[in-house]
C-alpha cells in the first residue's frame, strides 16, 4: 500500500524524509534546552509532528512483496551520508566508506511508529517532572533521535552509533530524575548494555574483515546502495558457517541484553523500577524492542542460516525465560517491579517467534510437506513483530498507572494499596483493562500476538507449547495483583485519591491502539507481511 | 580521492601572508626554512624572557605560536618556490624533514600549545621564565617529530624534555617538587636508555639516519639465517627505544611518574604534557617503528601488543581507585595511550597487509589528535575549577556542579563521554578505528581486550557524570570560571562534537600522514 500524497509530502521534506525525522528532534532538543519550562511544549510539538510523519511514512512505504534477489531488499527512501573514507587502496580492495545508510521497509516503519507513539505518550506523562525541565526534555528528544535512528540504519556503523547514542540520554534520565537509589541503577544499565554492544561491535569488525578478505569487498553496508558495492546481506551466505554462527552469537549478546533474555536480564528490574515514569515507559516500550528488532534485522534477516542452526537453543532459552520471569514477577510486591518482570516475560515470546521462524528458513517451498512449516514460521514471526508492537503499547499504560499510584496512594507496594475500585474508579478501570490486555485476554492486542506465536510454534516444535505454562502463571499473578489492589476492601486508615484527568490522558490515548489492534490486527500485519515473507524465503524472481 | 577540506582555509592564509613568505625565502638560508617554526619559537622564547623582566610576556608567546602556525601553513614543503630552493621532501639541516606525518604532529603540538597559553592566563603565565621554558619546549617538540636522524632526535628530545622538568617543579604546591623529581629522575633514565639504543643501532648498522637504518635492518633480516646476532642486537635496541620513548608517552613500564607529575604540576603544564609532549613521543616512536624497523615488524608487534594490554589495564584499574580528578585523568591518559598502541601494534608490514598498515597507523594518528583535544581540554577545565575552589578537585567537589556552573558541568560531561568513546563525540570514532585496525590485522582478541577495558573505564567516567549531575551539592554557591581558559575548553568541545559529525576534516589528513611504504 503506497499512498501518492504521502510520498509527495515525504519527498518534499528537506534532506529526505528519514534524515528529516532524525534531525528534527535534535533541533528540538537544542531549543528545548534553552526554553527551560517551555521545553515541554516544544517536546510535545516535536513528538506530535514526528508521530504524524511516521504515519505518513507508513502510508508512503511500498509494502508489496519483495523479490528474494532484490539487492536493496525492498527498502524505501534509501539515503546515504558519507562520514569518511579509508584509503585502503591496493588493487582488488576498494576504498572503505564509513557511511550512514538510511532506509525503511514494512518492519522498520512499524517500529518507527511504535517509537514515536511511545515517546509522545511518555512526553505527555512527563507532567510530574519539575526539576531542570529544559535539560530533561532536550535529553528526551535526543533519545528519540537515537531510537528511530536504530530502526532506520542499514549499515553496521550507523546502527551502532544510534544504538550507543540511546544510552547517554537514558543514563541521565534514570539517574537524574529517578527514585531513591537511581544513580546505581543508571550506572548498572549503562555498563550492562555497553558490554553487550561491545561484543557486538567486535563481531561487526570481524565480519567486515572476513567479508573483505574472502569476498574482496570491505564494507559495513547491509544492502547494496545505488552506485555502491554489494551489501553484507548478499555477501554473508558465502562465508563459512562458523563465521555466521559466531556473528549470530555476538548479536545474541548485544540484543539479548536489551531484550532481555535470561541470564542477561539483571539490569532490567533495577533500571525500570528506579527510573521516573516516562523513563520506564520508554525503557519498556521501545528500548526492549530495539533488542527484538535487532534479533530480526541483524539476525534472521542478515544471517538466516546461522539462526536456523541456533533455533532450538534460542527457543529453549525463550521458554525458560518466560516461565522464570513469570514466577519472579509473582514474588514482587512493588507494582512497578512486577510490571518490569512482565516485560521480560512477554519479550521472551519475541525470541521464541524468531527462533521458530528460523527453522523454516531455507526450506524448499516447492516440496509440499515443507509448506506447513513455512506457513507456521510465517505466523510465528508475524506474532513476534505484533508482540513487540502490542507489548510496547500495553506496558506503557501499565507503567504509567504504576507511577500514578505513587502519587495518589503514596506507595506502589501492592499489599499497602487497598480498595482502589471504591476510591478511584477511573484509575481502576484503566488498570483492569491494561492488566487484561497484558495477560492476553481475547479482544486485546496481546491475545493476537500470543496466539500467532503459539500457533506457529507448536507446528514446528511441539514442546514449544510449554510456554503456555508461562501464560497460566501470568494470568495468575496479574489477577492476584488486581485482587489485592483493586477488588479488596478499602482500608479507612489509608488515603487513596482519584487521579486527575490530566494524568489519565496519556494512558487512555495509549489504550486506543491496544483495543484497536485487538479487533483489527491487520493494521500492523498488513505492513509487515511482505518483510516476513521475504525473510522466510521470499518470492522467487 | 582525498577531500582535505581545510586546504581552502590554508590557501587563504597563504595568500594573506605571501609577502611574508617572499621575504622569508629571500632572507632565510634555504637549509633553515623548514625548521623556521621551531626557530621562531626559540627566538620568541628569548624575547619573552627579556620582556618578562618588566612586563607580562604572555602576549609575546601568543604571537610566537601564531607566527609558527602561519609559517607552518605558508612554508609548505610542496610549494614550487620552496622545492626550487631546497628540493622535495622538506629537509632542514639535513636531519629534519617535514613529511605529512611530521606536519600532523606539529599541528597537534601547536594547537595544544595555543590552548595551554590560553590556560596560562589563569596562573603562571605572567612570568618570563615560564614562557621561556614553555616556548623552548614547543620548539623541541616540533624538532622531535621532524627528526629523521637518531642523534638529531636525541638532541631535540632533550630540548623538549629539559624545560618540562622545571615547568613541573614550578607548580603551585609543595608536592610539585616531588613530582618533578620523580619525573626528572625517570626522564634521565629514559634518556640514557635512548642513548644506549642509538649507540647499539649505530654499532650494528653504521648509520644513524632512520631511512638508512631501515634498509640496513632489511638486509639484516634477509640474512638472518647466516648472521642472527645482528638481528638480536637490533631487537634489543627496539626494546630500549620502546621503553625510553614510552616513558614520555606514559606507557608500561615507564608510567609511574605520570600521575605524580600530572597531578602536582600547574594544570596548564599538565595539559601540555598530556596533550602535546606525549604525542611527540608517539610520533618519534612511530617514525622509528614503522619507518626504521618495519622489517622487524613481526618481532616488535608482540612487544607493542604486550605494552598496549598492560598499559590499558594498569591505567584503567588504577584510575578507578582515584578520588582526585587530576590523578584520575592522569591514569585515564595512561589508558588512552594503551588504546593508541593497539593502532601501532596493528601496523603490519605494508608489503604483507597494506589494509592493516594503513588503518593501524592512520587510527593511531587520529587518536593522537582526538586525545590531544580531549585531554588538554579536560586538564584545563579541572585546573580552572581547582584554582577557583582553591583546592585539589576531588569527586566530592564536583557534586552538584550542574547547579553551581551548568556550562562547566556540560563541558566536563561531554569530555568524559568523549574519553569513554560514546557517540556524538570524536572519541567514538577514534576508538572505533583503533579496534577496527586490530581486527583488520587479525588480532580480534586485542580488540576485545581493548573494548573490555573501554567498558571498565566507564566505571570512573560515569562516576564523574554521577557526581556532577546526580549528587546534591553541599553548598550551592555559584562558581564563575575564568573566561579565557573556559573559551579554550569550549573551542575544544565544539571541535570534539564537530569532528563526530565531520570526522573526515581531520581523518583525511591522518590517512595522508601515513608514511608511504
Amino acid at each position: 500500500m503506497q499512498v501518492g500524497f504521502a510520498v509527495n509530502i515525504l519527498n518534499s521534506l528537506p534532506f529526505g524524509p528519514l534524515a528529516f525525522m532524525l534531525v528534527l528532534p535534535l533541533v528540538g532538543a537544542l531549543i528545548a534546552y534553552f526554553a527551560g519550562k517551555g521545553g515541554r511544549i516544544v517536546t510535545l510539538l516535536v513528538t506530535a509532528v514526528e508521530l504524524g510523519l511516521s504515519i505518513l511514512l507508513i502510508l508512503g512505504t511500498d509494502t508489496s512483496s519483495i523479490i528474494s534477489t532484490d539487492p536493496e531488499a525492498g527498502m524505501n527512501f534509501i539515503t546515504t551520508f558519507i562520514i569518511g573514507t579509508i584509503p585502503v587502496g591496493s588493487p582488488g580492495h576498494p576504498i572503505t566508506t564509513f557511511q550512514f545508510i538510511l532506509g525503511v521497509d514494512g518492519l522498520s516503519v512499524i517500529m518507527i511508529l511504535l517509537s514515536n507513539l511511545v515517546v509522545f505518550v511518555a512526553a505527555l506523562s512527563s507532567n510530574h517532572i519539575h526539576k531542570s525541565e529544559g535539560f530533561y526534555y532536550s535529553l528526551f528528544l535526543l533519545l528519540q533521535t537515537g531510537l528511530i535512528g536504530v530502526f532506520m540504519s542499514l549499515d553496521l556503523i550507523g546502527f551502532f552509533v544510534f544504538w550507543e547514542l540511546v544510552l547517554i540520554p537514558m543514563f541521565f534520565i534514570i539517574g537524574r530524575w529517578g527514585e531513591e537509589g537511581c544513580e546505581h541503577a543508571a550506572v548498572k544499565f549503562f555498563i550492562y548494555t555497553h558490554l553487550g554492544s561491545a561484543v557486538m561491535l567486535v563481531a561487526f569488525f570481524v565480519l567486515y574483515f572476513i567479508a573483505g578478505s574472502e569476498a574482496g569487498i570491505y564494507t559495513f553496508a547491509l544492502i547494496q546502495t545505488p552506485g555502491g558495492t554489494e551489501g553484507l546481506r548478499t555477501i554473508l551466505p558465502s562465508l563459512a558457517p562458523m563465521v555466521q554462527i559466531g556473528f549470530a552469537l555476538a548479536i545474541f549478546m548485544g540484543a539479548g541484553v536489551k531484550l532481555p533474555v535470561w541470564p542477561l536480564h539483571n539490569w532490567l528490574p533495577w533500571a525500570h523500577v528506579k527510573a521516573p515514569t516516562p523513563g520506564s515507559v520508554i525503557l519498556a516500550g521501545i528500548l526492549l524492542k530495539m533488542g527484538g528488532y535487532t534479533f530480526i534485522r541483524l539476525g534472521l534477516w542478515l544471517v538466516p542460516s546461522a539462526f536456523t542452526r541456533l533455533s532450538i537453543p534460542f527457543a529453549v532459552l525463550a521458554i525458560f525465560t518466560c516461565i522464570y520471569a513469570a514466577f519472579t514477577a509473582m514474588a514482587q510486591t512493588d507494582l512497578k517491579s512486577l510490571v518490569a518482570y512482565t516485560s521480560i516475560n512477554h519479550m521472551s515470546w519475541v525470541l521464541l517467534g524468531v527462533a521458530v521462524a528460523a527453522f523454516a528458513i531455507g526450506l524448499d517451498p516447492t516440496v509440499t510437506s515443507n509448506l506447513r512449516f513455512i506457513n507456521a514460521a510465517n505466523l510465528a514471526l508475524q506474532g513476534s513483530i505484533f508482540m513487540m508492537f502490542s507489548h510496547g503499547t500495553i506496558i506503557s499504560v501499565m507503567f504509567i498507572m504504576a507511577g500514578e499510584l505513587k502519587y495518589t496512594a503514596g506507595t506502589r507496594e501492592i499489599p499497602a494499596i487497598q480498595g482502589l475500585m471504591n476510591r478511584a474508579p477511573r484509575m481502576s478501570a484503566i488498570l483492569i483493562l491494561a492488566s487484561f490486555a497484558a495477560f492476553g485476554l481475547p479482544g486485546f492486542s496481546g491475545f493476537i500476538a500470543e496466539a500467532l506465536v503459539i500457533f506457529g510454534s507448536v507446528v514446528i516444535y511441539l514442546w514449544a507449547g510449554l510456554i503456555v505454562f508461562g501464560i497460566f502463571v501470568t494470568v495468575g499473578y496479574v489477577l492476584w495483583m488486581l485482587n489485592r489492589i483493586v477488588f479488596s476492601d478499602p482500608d479507612p486508615e489509608k488515603e487513596v485519591s482519584e487521579a486527575p484527568w490530566s494524568d489519565l490522558i496519556a494512558p487512555i490515548l495509549m489504550m486506543i491502539p491496544v483495543i484497536l489492534l485487538g479487533i483489527w490486527p491487520d493494521l500492523v500485519l498488513e505492513f509487515t507481511q511482505s518483510v516476513v515473507t521475504f525473510i522466510i524465503g521470499g518470492i522467487a524472481p | 580521492m582525498m577531500l582535505l577540506q581545510l586546504t581552502d582555509i590554508a590557501n587563504i592564509i597563504r595568500q594573506l601572508f605571501s609577502p611574508l613568505k617572499d621575504f622569508l625565502l629571500a632572507v632565510v638560508p634555504p637549509g633553515w626554512l623548514m625548521s623556521l617554526p621551531s626557530l621562531t619559537l626559540v627566538a620568541f622564547a628569548f624575547i619573552a624572557l627579556i620582556v618578562g623582566l618588566k612586563y607580562n610576556p604572555l602576549g609575546i608567546s601568543f604571537i610566537g605560536v601564531l607566527l609558527a602556525i602561519v609559517e607552518m601553513v605558508t612554508l609548505s614543503p610542496s610549494d614550487p618556490a620552496i622545492v626550487n630552493l631546497i628540493g622535495t621532501g622538506g629537509v632542514s639541516f639535513g636531519q629534519f624533514v617535514r613529511d605529512p606525518m611530521a606536519d600532523f604532529f606539529i599541528y597537534i603540538v601547536l594547537i595544544v600549545g595555543f590552548l595551554v597559553l590560553m590556560s596560562s592566563t589563569l596562573y603562571g603565565g605572567d612570568k618570563g621564565p615560564y614562557n621561556f621554558l614553555l616556548l623552548i619546549s614547543f620548539a623541541g617538540a616540533l624538532w622531535v617529530v621532524m627528526a629523521t636522524d637518531l642523534v638529531a632526535l636525541f638532541l631535540s628530545w632533550e630540548v623538549m624534555s629539559t624545560p618540562t622538568y622545571v615547568l613541573v617543579a614550578l607548580g603551585p604546591g609543595r608536592e610539585a617538587i616531588d613530582g618533578a623529581t620523580k619525573y626528572f629522575v625517570m626522564g634521565l633514565l629514559a634518556s640514557m636508555l635512548m642513548l644506549f639504543g642509538i649507540a647499539i643501532v649505530f654499532g650494528v648498522t653504521g648509520t644513524t639516519n632512520i631511512v638508512e637504518v631501515a634498509s640496513a635492518v632489511q638486509n639484516i633480516w634477509t640474512t638472518f639465517g647466516t648472521n642472527p646476532n645482528a638481528a638480536y642486537t637490533i631487537l634489543l635496541a627496539v626494546v630500549l627505544f620502546v621503553v625510553s620513548f614510552g616513558f614520555k608517552v606514559g606507557i608500561f613500564p615507564g608510567w609511574q611518574w605520570v600521575p605524580d607529575a600530572y597531578a602536582s604540576a600547574d594544570g596548564s603544564v599538565t595539559a601540555y604534557l598530556a596533550g602535546g609532549s606525549k604525542k611527540t613521543g608517539v610520533g618519534a616512536l612511530m617514525r622509528l617503528l614503522v619507518i626504521g624497523f618495519i622489517a622487524a615488524q613481526t618481532q616488535w608487534t608482540f612487544l607493542i601488543v604486550a605494552v598496549a594490554i598492560l598499559t590499558m589495564i594498569i591505567g584503567n584499574v588504577l584510575a578507578l581507585a582515584q578520588r582526585d580528578i587530576m590523578r584520575m585523568l592522569a591514569y585515564s591518559s595512561i589508558a588512552m595511550m594503551g588504546y593508541l598502541f593497539i593502532g601501532i601494534a596493528s601496523a603490519t608490514n605494508p608489503a604483507i597487509n597494506l589494509e592493516a598498515y594503513t588503518i593501524g597507523v592512520g587510527a593511531a594518528l587520529f587518536h593522537a589528535f582526538a586525545h590531544a583535544l580531549m585531554k588538554s581540554a579536560a586538564f584545563i577545565l579541572v585546573w580552572a575549577l581547582s584554582i577557583k575552589l582553591a583546592k585539589r578537585v576531588t569527586y566530592d567537589d564536583l557534586a552538584g556542579l550542574n547547579k553551581r556552573s551548568p556550562l562547566a558541568a556540560g563541558l566536563l560531561a561531554i569530555l568524559m563521554l568523549s574519553l569513554a568513546g560514546m557517540p556524538l563525540t570524536v572519541g567514538f570514532w577514534s576508538k572505533l578505528m583503533l579496534f577496527l585496525s586490530a581486527v583488520t590485522a587479525g588480532m580480534w582478541w586485542l580488540a576485545i581486550i581493548g573494548l573490555l577495558n573501554s567498558v571498565f573505564s566507564l566505571g570512573y567516567y560515569l562516576r564523574v557524570l554521577r557526581y556532577t549531575y546526580m549528587v546534591k551539592a553541599p553548598d550551592e554557591s555559584h562558581i564563575s570560571l575564568p573566561t579565557i581558559p573556559l573559551a579554550a575548553v569550549v573551542v575544544c568541545v565544539i571541535a570534539i562534537i564537530g569532528l563526530f559529525l565531520f570526522p573526515w576534516v581531520v581523518w583525511d589528513y591522518a590517512w595522508a600522514a601515513v608514511p608511504v611504504p
